[in-house]
């Protein structure tokens, strides 16, 4: 097995790391400490002779578990990250049609925010990531037939905010 | 423009029956400035899911980072350190306990070497005069047991004799018996 060096195969990990952290703790403080804690705790192990065979999704679940550890700990709190406030929109777009997006695209993303963290995890592993079935499954520890249930019933809530929200 | 295939697309999505890649074709379709208006209420969600990609971490990370894993391996050096030096101690260990036995067997040796030496006073001369007596107790004890084993030839010689001598004894009377006859 190849040996792991922090530089080149940890550190680049911290991106997604750090986002499957935001999604779930929904504090970007905390999520950093999360993403900070889990390459140490890797990099603890690997000092002990023990490296996982994919380190990616090793990462993942690790980062998921201290992730959920710390919200029970601290409990929901409030949201604290900024949801991208650059320019949504296209220039395209008339002011009212602008208006519509943007409430579109706010009631969407408070209502993965209140999703129960499985359902937020695995549509941030497949939408954002754009992870397999298999590397989900992997990573959360539950079937693939689990992952894609949890999944069609999500994308079904999301199709119906979508064409709600333009009626 | 034809947008079936995007509309397939679409709802092979909702199904959970595309693949990532096809996925990926949604969201660029809709992270386009010309979406129809049909498809118009679906761009808030994909270009929701390519923004999440701008969460990222600056470089401050991955220094602060660093500093951590640096102060963590040079902890564990020096966890290791120690981890040597107990390996080495742990190595030398059964050689000390060699050269004790070792040094126990030779002081024993030289105790019972000179117990040996206070029984016996010859063993107190030294060369060539030590030898000699030796030699004369040798001697000495040779000529015991040849003297044992020559006087004991003798006792043996002289019984052979008288038991010849009552046997010729016997062997006359007879004869005598009848000359009396």
């Amino acid at each position: 097995m190849k040996e792991i060096d922090f530089r080149t195969d940890i550190l680049p990990l911290k991106d997604q790391l750090f986002r499957l952290a935001l999604r779930i703790t929904l504090n970007r403080e905390d999520a950093e400490d999360v993403v900070q804690e889990t390459m140490l705790r890797i990099w603890k192990e690997h000092s002990k002779g023990r490296d996982p065979d994919n380190i990616s999704a090793y990462a993942m679940t690790m980062c998921r578990n201290i992730s959920i550890d710390i919200v029970r700990r601290k409990g929901r709190g409030n949201i604290s990250y900024d949801p991208l406030t650059h320019d949504r929109t296209d220039g395209s777009m008339q002011a009212d049609e602008r208006l519509v997006f943007d409430e579109s695209y706010d009631s969407i993303r408070q209502f993965m925010e209140r999703l129960p963290e499985k359902q937020r995890t695995v549509l941030h592993l497949r939408d954002s990531e754009g992870r397999s079935y298999k590397e989900i499954s992997e990573i959360m520890s539950v079937s693939e037939s689990d992952v894609k249930i949890t999944l069609f019933r999500v994308r079904q809530k999301l199709k119906e905010i979508c064409e709600r929200i333009i009626k | 423009m034809n947008y079936k295939y995007i509309e397939q697309l679409l709802s092979k999505y909702w199904e959970c029956k595309t693949s990532a890649e096809e996925e990926q074709i949604l969201r660029s379709f809709f992270s386009q400035d010309d979406i129809p208006d049909h498809l118009r209420q679906y761009a808030p969600l994909f270009r929701l899911q390519a923004d999440e990609s701008r969460f990222t971490l600056g470089t401050d990370f991955d220094q602060r980072m660093l500093d951590v894993i640096r102060r963590e391996d040079l902890s564990g050096a020096r966890t290791s350190g120690l981890g040597v030096l107990r390996l080495i101690v742990r190595q030398i260990t059964p050689l000390f306990k060699a050269a004790a036995v070792v040094a126990l067997l030779l002081t024993v040796g030289n105790v019972a070497e000179k117990m040996t030496v206070g029984q016996d006073s010859v063993g107190q001369r030294s060369g060539a005069e030590g030898a000699y007596v030796r030699q004369e107790n040798i001697s000495a004890q040779i000529k015991i047991i040849d003297q044992t084993h020559s006087e004991s030839s003798i006792a043996k010689a002289d019984s052979l004799k008288e038991t010849t001598k009552s046997t010729s004894v016997g062997t006359e009377q007879p004869a005598s018996k009848e000359v009396i006859r």
